[in-house]
């Protein structure tokens, strides 16, 4: 165990509960994508799940939980920006979808 | 001197200040990569949705028979191989070299056969007609072009992962390694679990038919 980690990391049997729930969220988005809801809702229900199951893996299997908080608010906060910025993205691609329904 | 201590700064350990991250330099630089390669993922799930967004004509192609089943199978290997990776981490912390190196087979074995299922998946749509800028059923030749890439992208993070598992297994057992490089290399094992999280509902639920 390195020094900023605590000494109460959970055991094996916990690691499990939490691969048990993983497997859940993914039956989940399976059966949510087989209701035939609509694009847009169906990607708004698994990005939901997809966030949830990368915060429970980064948070217990990466063991971040267990690392001094300096390194999640190095990290994060980062990322977070990066995804922020790279969403001034999407006017343009409606635009593209919207140029192709005017030019027929 | 901690073994820890030894890893950050051999032969200084009582004269130079702590890590600020309280963890080894190759666990931070491990952190670093993730960080940056997970940029590149969604860089490339972006390009993604811009294609599906911008294209009147996008095909969803996934029957459950084969194509989705085949991803369950896959995510549940993925996933079990996670469990294994931290296994293999909780025998390396406790000292128990032999079950750690075992695990960490076990990882990589897991690995080696979400590759091959993968492989199985490319290889029925080869046949099917799919290219990179082909597409049999008329629709988007984008389609190809994104799927292949993003999920060629992930699989080649899964054989690097496999390739260095093996290492380090090999490694570990024979006393080259220690503790922290089975750390490290779960941190990325792990990573290449989290990425598949978003690329088996982003590109496959999304295209089921």
């Amino acid at each position: 165990m390195t020094t900023a980690e605590s000494s109460h990391i959970p055991g094996m049997k916990f690691f499990v509960a939490v691969w048990i729930g993983l497997m859940c969220i993914v039956g989940i988005e399976v059966i949510i994508t087989y209701q035939r809801p609509s694009a847009r809702d169906l990607l708004v229900f698994l990005l939901v799940l997809a966030f949830l199951e990368a915060a429970v893996a980064v948070w217990y299997f990466m063991h971040l939980k267990f690392e001094r908080a300096a390194l999640v608010w190095t990290m994060l906060p980062v990322l977070a920006f990066v995804i922020f910025m790279m969403d001034q993205i999407w006017p343009d691609a409606f635009r593209l979808a919207s140029m192709r329904l005017l030019s027929r | 001197m901690s073994e820890l201590e030894a890893t950050m700064h051999p032969g200084h350990s009582g004269v130079m200040e702590e890590s600020p991250y309280g963890i080894p330099s190759g666990k931070l630089a491990m952190w670093c990569f993730v960080l940056s390669d997970a940029v590149t993922f969604s860089a490339i799930l972006f390009a993604y949705g811009y294609l599906r967004i911008g294209s009147s004509d996008w095909t969803r192609p996934f029957l459950f028979m084969p194509s989705i089943l085949n991803g369950l199978v896959m995510t549940f290997v993925l996933l079990t191989s996670g469990l294994t990776m931290l296994a293999a981490v909780e025998a390396a912390k406790a000292g128990r070299t032999a079950a750690g190196a075992r695990w960490l087979w076990a990882t990589c074995a897991l690995g080696a056969l979400f590759a091959a299922l993968h492989l199985l998946e490319w290889r029925r749509m080869f046949e099917e007609g799919w290219r990179l800028f082909q597409n049999p059923t008329g629709g988007s030749v984008e389609f190809g072009a994104a799927f292949f890439s993003v999920t060629g992208l992930h699989l080649l993070h899964v054989i690097g992962g496999v390739c260095a598992l093996a290492i380090i297994a090999f490694g570990f057992h024979r006393g080259k390694y220690n503790r922290i490089d089975v750390e490290v290399v779960g941190i990325y094992w792990h990573f290449v679990d989290l990425v598949w999280m978003f690329v088996f509902p982003l590109i496959y639920l999304m295209n089921a038919k």
